[in-house]
């Protein structure tokens, strides 16, 4: 009953876009700035789980958590010694931004460097290698398809918990609305924003740490996933953590499931066009509908018909 | 530079050095004064710089090459087939380099008019890839068009590579050298041509911001929401200058692809072509041109002593060079923004040519205090009450 390896790779990619995206989206709801960094750190990731499988000689799984809180750790660095610093000179969106794509270009050529610095001192191939043959296996199938569906589904619970029942969660929430108003009713939106910050790196470090399991991976991969991360973070509407979920999911599945296809119609050609598919998703998206998701929901409720639904399930007004 | 003019032999040691660092620093310039020109004066964050370099580069090979055998053709000269593309690549080193340049050698003006023509077709297709990439965020918030314009790069590099009429996908392509009459080394009158461009464009942009529009633009940066207010496009005039921006961007384009003879999708990178000129402008001091030009000079001096003398280098690293270079990036961008976030030289207030401002701050104004009204002494006595009184009155 094994899984077909089409299907494997769209579920486990579309696995790391979800998480990927909620990260994406959680980063620009709190510091409203596009995080061009942000598929880079899972470079981070990677090649922890790198270190865990080929130096170390234990099983990938192990490098997990390592990446994890790596990731983690990387974020609040960029947080405390760059945005933090930047946000309190005064400067902009635009300026905040060009500081993350100079974080992204200096992560990946630290990746690169480490990655070179790994083949010289071990003699290891640590520029695309791949883990897919020390995964486990459980009832004919990889466990990695377990793990990733496993992981994004505890992410997503665990978030909404988070988001909606514990106190660190309504605070963030309201930092996200509006960082004055909230610091007036007594929040610490400092210590918020860290924990954030926090949160949304050690996503971008499990996210990462997936990818060599099933996937060809070198620090170019984590950097091309910005793209596709973007896009399913548009579709969500940029502010919507639930909309990147369904973002990121289907941008995943789309960029490898419509590869597939496209390739069987129109020739093998059509491969080599695959970044392509989620920039024309995302301009699309700006053409058509900028808010993504979250502005179709707005405008289909205020319709006759969805006021209905909304009406019979007891949230009208 | 004017030494290595009159010399007619190869190029070779540190005058070739010179000559490269000559040839960029010409090619970045123009780039940076036209970054310069949206993000420091109007605050259009162009970061698909490297799509309109890459068109610059295509309409060398997909159009004038073409131009020139169909042209050369007419003369009867005899040329290989170059219809299909499996033609158009393979029989390309013959074609160009044997057949055409040698019909060139003989026709400086040909030359001189394939060149002009290559620009000015640049200066217009750069233009209306600055208007097609503009369609889908100009509208939004600033932060959605550099999620944009930094896609487009990769996309257009992707196109380039895949579809062989253009640029012999990624095998490349040689393009006729429009300077076969000259009997020296073509890069260095490629130079300095590139530089006299670079001069020409930063005059036109000097221009530019000095004239009323200039001062338009600069109100965009400032608040968009009050020029929009007093009735001016805001939408139209950013898409203004990002076209007119990126027109003058994909002139370094085609003069790039001269200046080798050749071009290749990889040679137009977007880290090249996008985030090196945005350190020198930043670098430099965005919002004026002494900056850019002192930005342009340490960066494309750095840069090409550091791949010069990549071989020394090499020794003392375990790792391939280009990755320092790029970490050596990303550094000194965080650095220049957090320890002088308003670059090297810092913008001055705009300076109008042809208007005596030592004159004006002399010049007394005759206003005659005691006559003015006085504020009511009784509550209130805002700007209003006053209207109100000389009502009543």
């Amino acid at each position: 009953m094994a899984l077909p390896a089409l299907w494997m790779a769209a579920i486990v990619y579309a696995c790391e876009l979800t998480i990927l995206s909620i990260g994406f989206t959680l980063t620009y709801l709190t510091a409203k700035i596009p995080n061009f960094a942000y598929g880079t750190m899972s470079g981070i990731g990677i090649y922890s789980v790198y270190m865990a499988s080929r130096i170390f000689k234990v099983s990938p799984y192990y490098g997990f958590p390592v990446g994890t809180l790596l990731g983690g750790v990387f974020s609040v660095l960029v947080y405390l010694l760059i945005v933090k610093v930047l946000a309190s000179m005064g400067g902009g969106a635009i300026v905040l931004t060009i500081a993350t794509l100079a974080i992204q270009i200096f992560l990946q050529a630290a990746l690169y460097i480490y990655a070179y610095w790994v083949r010289s001192i071990w003699k290891l191939y640590t520029i695309g290698f791949l883990l897919k043959t020390r995964d486990f296996v459980f009832l004919e199938t990889p466990g990695i398809l377990y793990v990733s569906l496993i992981t994004s589904i505890l992410v997503i619970v665990g978030l909404h918990y988070m988001l909606n029942k514990t106190k660190i969660g309504i605070a963030m929430r309201a930092t996200t609305e509006s960082i004055e108003l909230a610091s007036i009713l007594g929040i610490n939106t400092d210590r918020i924003q860290l924990y954030s910050w926090f949160i949304t790196g050690c996503l971008a470090g499990l996210a990462g740490s997936m990818v060599p399991m099933w996937f060809m991976s070198s620090p170019l991969t984590a950097s091309g996933m910005q793209t596709s991360v973007m896009a399913g973070s548009l579709i969500g509407g940029f502010t919507n953590m639930y909309g990147a979920i369904i973002g990121g999911f289907s941008i995943g599945f789309l960029e490898i499931i419509l590869t597939y296809y496209l390739q069987m119609i129109f020739g093998a050609w059509v491969g080599e066009y695959r970044p392509i598919i989620p920039m024309a998703v995302l301009v699309i998206i700006l053409l058509v509908e900028p808010q993504g998701l979250q502005g179709l929901y707005h405008r289909f409720m205020a319709t006759k018909t969805g006021e209905g639904i909304l009406k019979s399930l007891g949230r009208g007004e | 530079m004017l030494d290595l003019i009159g010399n007619l032999a190869a190029v070779s040691g540190n005058a070739r050095l010179i000559v490269d660092i000559a040839m960029y620093f010409g090619l970045f310039v123009i780039i940076a004064m036209s970054i310069n020109f949206q993000y420091g004066n109007a605050g259009v964050p162009n970061m698909g710089c490297a799509v309109q370099v890459i068109v610059g580069g295509f309409t060398v090979s997909a159009i004038t090459t073409r131009l020139c055998f169909w042209i050369v053709k007419q003369a009867g000269v005899e040329l290989l087939p170059y219809a299909s593309d499996f033609d158009w690549v393979y029989n390309n080193q013959i074609n160009v380099s044997v057949l055409t340049n040698a019909y060139l050698k003989e026709n400086p003006m040909l030359c001189f008019t394939l060149m002009l023509f290559t620009l000015a077709l640049a200066l217009i297709l750069g233009s209306l890839i600055g208007w097609v990439i503009a369609v889908p965020a100009i509208r939004l918030r600033a932060t959605y068009l550099m999620v944009t314009l930094i896609t487009m790069a990769d996309a257009s590099q992707i196109i380039g590579r895949n579809v062989p009429w253009i640029s012999g996908g990624t095998l490349g392509m040689f393009v006729p050298n429009v300077f076969a009459f000259y009997p020296g080394d073509r890069t260095v009158i490629m130079a300095v041509i590139t530089l006299f461009i670079g001069l020409v464009s930063f005059f036109i942009f000097r221009t530019m911001l000095n004239s009323p529009y200039g001062r338009l633009m600069r109100s965009i940066r400032e608040n968009e929401i009050t020029v929009g207010s007093v009735g001016k496009n805001v939408v139209s005039i950013r898409r203004n200058i990002l076209m007119f921006a990126s027109g003058i961007t994909a002139i370094s384009g085609s003069l790039l692809a001269f200046y080798f003879s050749f071009v290749v999708e990889a040679n137009y990178q977007r880290a090249m072509w996008t985030y090196w000129p945005w350190l020198m402008l930043i670098m430099g001091g965005p919002g004026n041109n002494a900056g850019t030009f002192l930005g342009t000079t340490l960066i494309v001096a750095l840069r090409r002593i550091i791949i010069v003398y990549k071989w020394v280098f090499d020794k003392f690293f375990f790792f391939p060079i280009a990755y320092f270079e790029r970490l050596l990036l990303g550094i000194l961008l965080l650095i220049v923004m957090i320890f002088r976030p308003n670059g090297l030289i810092p913008e001055k207030l705009l300076y109008i040519p042809g208007i005596n401002y030592r004159q004006l701050v002399r010049e007394e104004v005759p206003v005659d205090w005691r006559a003015a009204p006085k504020a009511s002494s009784k509550g209130g006595g805002g700007f209003m009450s006053r209207l109100r009184g000389k009502e009543e009155s």
